[in-house]
């Protein structure tokens, strides 16, 4: 069955592969992009997957620390999926960037490299969210593995998970809330929302969910609280919907169907007995969700229609699409048979490693609370509130350090804007503390210093990110793009190509300058006005396409000069439009972000 | 939205929070409640506010949050918990609303998230919590709603 599975997700993955293959050598121009937002395909599916890497940790998390009791294999097939979402997820921001390298600048390091990191962009929350989320659902998962060796060796490292249970449960809903925020933040009217936040969350929840469900269907198991959770998850969205449609008049009809509608029939029982009928189900809330997803990303239906799109060229998103289908089916079933034993030993319940030794610890427990502890002593002080306090220490060190070594007068960081990398600082720091005491016992004396020297060099490996690497990073490693080595079209279509595939990731397929992407990514750049352009003269742009400035990459190692004087003219003619609208939608919008002229 | 309008909602939350957590506790029966009350808190906002003020959008779910608070006041069992995890949500919604506001010019109400926060991380140290300390809860919350 599982084999199967694998070869239905190759099936999947390998023309998906191609389209991701494709959409990184094209560049942005490659997929449909919204007129207005800017955004395409790739960050819709980015939200969907990350939404559904949320359930299971959280799912997994949530239960453990209020001991609701969950069987050992459906939390771990949950955190499972969370890990296999993550890695899917992970992949297409990369693809949505353009220019794969860019990347490095979203790492919030400031201005180690030279290059100030916009603190106050949501991308760079998302990172910062993302990555420590991703590293401690893994050490999550580990450790409920290593938890079924019921060894007496490891019995210190799996009580830990409780008090990581405590932190990690906050921390998705944290990380969830800052990907509501990526567009919550901006100036799209349609994504105007102070309560994206709840509105997320429930969809992450609810996918995630459905995602579980649909595994356990696989599995042929079932869990009637999932069920129920399932169902009530459809409620939530049901009514945060209608909230938005009062608010603005956006309604996906076709979500709210498959997503609102049809896990209603999970109040029949003849629906809710069969597998098949509970998969469909399941199915069909994450195909609403997904459709969703696609229609808050791009809500005006002229999606493309500036970028001059044809219709045929949007394989490319159903390329996407089927690359994250199959690479989960494919990644999670591979994994899923390689440990079958630890997952399908289905004697232990979650949170109750050894049920024996646990209600013996409960009677301690019960005694410990009995006894006196002098302030600042309490076991529940040592476990979680000291290494929760220290990282809270560490994390305001990092804010303050972060407002006021404000090396860059393009933005204006306030603490408010610091605020979403506060807590999984405190949690990273925190975790840190509470595993490094039962790991250090877990191993024998030489494989201590085996794993302090693993520590050093993972140390020196983020030392080497942190300052290693130029503020121009696609100088050697972007590939070439095809209208780079097009010869044989005629020069005004080769440069309209050459500037769709590289230069509109940030300059906007019009010229309009991809103002959206550029503010959340980059500090806030110049404008290039036609007066601008005109100040700074034919010969100095060219200089510029060549050999690059700041964050503009070079390409003289790819363009002749000919070309780049051919793209700094298109974009001069395109330039006086772009000043009038943007200017026109900052009056209106009176956003709190300063343009330097 | 009035002062007086705004005493109002709080009237009411305090009105709903008293059919959570009676009786039985089942999944189903206080997911419908609380929707139930949610939808009530956005009819509530619709009648008594304006829409195109962006401090509406989260008027119901502060309503709510305020709702959770007072209602946590009422479980037998481990009290001390759900009332960290409801003012926790509230200070979530506040918190995130604001940040989202901030980015469209508003400015961010930090007396009330300090107040907001400051209660619940107070609250996680009560040993038990007592009539009377529940009546102080309640009218800290109360004052935070009303005049921050």
């Amino acid at each position: 069955m599982f084999r199967l599975l694998m070869y239905i997700g190759l099936a999947f993955l390998v023309p998906g592969l191609a389209a991701v293959g494709f959409a990184v050598y094209e560049g942005p121009v490659s997929w449909g992009v919204d007129a207005v937002t800017f955004w395409g395909v790739p960050v819709s599916l980015f939200v969907f997957w990350i939404g559904l890497a949320h359930a299971g940790t959280l799912l997994s998390a949530i239960f453990l620390a209020l001991n609701v009791s969950m069987d050992r294999r459906t939390a771990l097939l949950a955190e499972l999926s969370t890990l296999v979402c993550l890695i899917i997820a992970a992949i297409y921001p990369l693809i949505h960037l353009g220019v794969i390298g860019n990347f490095y600048m979203v790492a919030p390091l400031l201005d180690a490299r030279g290059n100030f990191a916009n603190v106050r962009s949501p991308l760079v929350w998302d990172f910062c969210c993302i990555a420590v989320y991703g590293l401690l659902s893994l050490l999550f998962f580990v450790l409920h593995l290593i938890g079924g060796a019921k060894s007496n060796m490891l019995d210190g490292i799996v009580k830990i998970r409780r008090s990581m249970a405590w932190l990690l449960f906050p921390l998705v809903l944290w990380v969830h809330t800052i990907v509501s925020l990526d567009f919550a933040t901006t100036f799209v009217p349609e994504w105007r929302g102070a309560f994206f936040p709840a509105y997320f969350i429930a969809g992450a929840i609810f996918s995630g969910l459905a995602m579980v469900n649909l595994l356990l269907c696989v599995e042929n198991y079932r869990v009637r609280l999932l069920e129920k959770l399932m169902l009530v998850g459809s409620w939530v969205l049901c009514a945060l919907w209608l909230w938005n449609f009062l608010l603005k008049g956006d309604f996906c009809v076709s979500a709210f169907v498959f997503a609102g509608v049809l896990p209603q029939f999970l109040l029949v029982e003849n629906v809710r007995e069969s597998r098949i009928l509970r998969s469909m189900v399941c199915f069909s809330i994450l195909l609403g969700m997904l459709l969703e997803r696609i229609f808050l990303v791009a809500p005006t239906p002229q999606v493309s229609a500036l970028a001059g799109i044809s219709d045929s060229s949007r394989w490319v998103d159903w390329g996407l699409i089927a690359f994250g289908v199959g690479c989960f089916i494919h990644l999670f079933f591979a994994v899923r048979r390689w440990l079958s034993k630890p997952i399908e030993n289905d004697e232990i319940l979650m949170g109750d490693v050894d049920e024996v030794k646990e209600s013996e610890e409960s009677a301690s427990e019960r005694n410990a609370r009995a006894k006196y502890f002098p302030p600042l002593t309490t076991p529940e002080y040592r476990v979680l509130r000291l290494p929760v306090l220290f990282g809270i220490l560490v994390s305001l060190l990092f804010c303050i350090w972060t407002v006021s070594s404000n090396a860059d007068s393009n933005i204006q960081v306030s603490l408010i804007s610091v605020v979403p990398v506060f807590f999984p600082i405190v949690v990273l720091v925190a975790s840190v503390i509470l595993c490094a005491k039962p790991l250090w016992y877990v191993f024998e004396s030489r494989a201590r210093w085996c794993f302090v020297g693993v520590c050093v060099l993972l140390a020196g490996l983020f030392g080497a990110f942190y300052a290693g690497g130029s503020s121009m990073p696609a100088a050697s490693e972007s590939r070439e793009t095809r209208a780079e080595h097009a010869e044989d079209m005629n020069s005004y279509a080769r440069t309209i190509m050459i500037w769709n595939s590289r230069c509109s990731a940030c300059h906007g397929v019009d010229g309009k300058f991809n103002e959206k992407f550029i503010r959340e990514f980059y500090p806030v750049p110049q404008k290039l006005t036609q007066q601008r352009l005109d100040s700074l003269g034919l010969d100095s742009l060219v200089k510029v396409v060549l050999k690059g400035r700041v964050n503009m990459n070079p390409y003289g190692d790819r363009l002749s000069e000919d070309d780049a004087r051919a793209l700094v003219r298109y974009m001069r003619s395109i330039a006086p439009i772009d000043s009038v609208v943007i200017e026109d939608s900052l009056a209106t919008d009176s956003i709190p972000v300063e343009v330097v002229p | 939205m009035t002062p007086l309008i705004h005493a109002l909602a709080c009237l009411l939350v305090l009105g709903l929070a008293s059919f959570l957590w009676r009786g039985k506790i089942t999944l189903l029966k206080e997911s419908l409640l609380i929707l139930a009350f949610f939808l009530l808190s956005v009819l509530f906002t619709i009648l008594a506010g304006d829409l195109r003020d962006p401090n509406m959008e989260l008027y119901p779910f502060r309503m709510l949050a305020l709702c959770l608070c007072f209602s946590a006041t009422t479980l037998h069992s481990k009290r001390r918990r759900y009332l960290v995890l409801a003012q926790v949500f509230w200070l979530w919604v506040e918190l995130f609303g604001s940040l989202a506001l901030f980015y469209r010019g508003f400015d961010v109400p930090w007396l009330r998230l300090v107040a907001i926060g400051g209660i619940a991380f107070g609250s996680s140290f009560l040993s038990r919590i007592n009539r009377e300390m529940e009546f102080c809860l309640m009218v800290f919350w109360i004052a935070v709603w009303t005049f921050f």
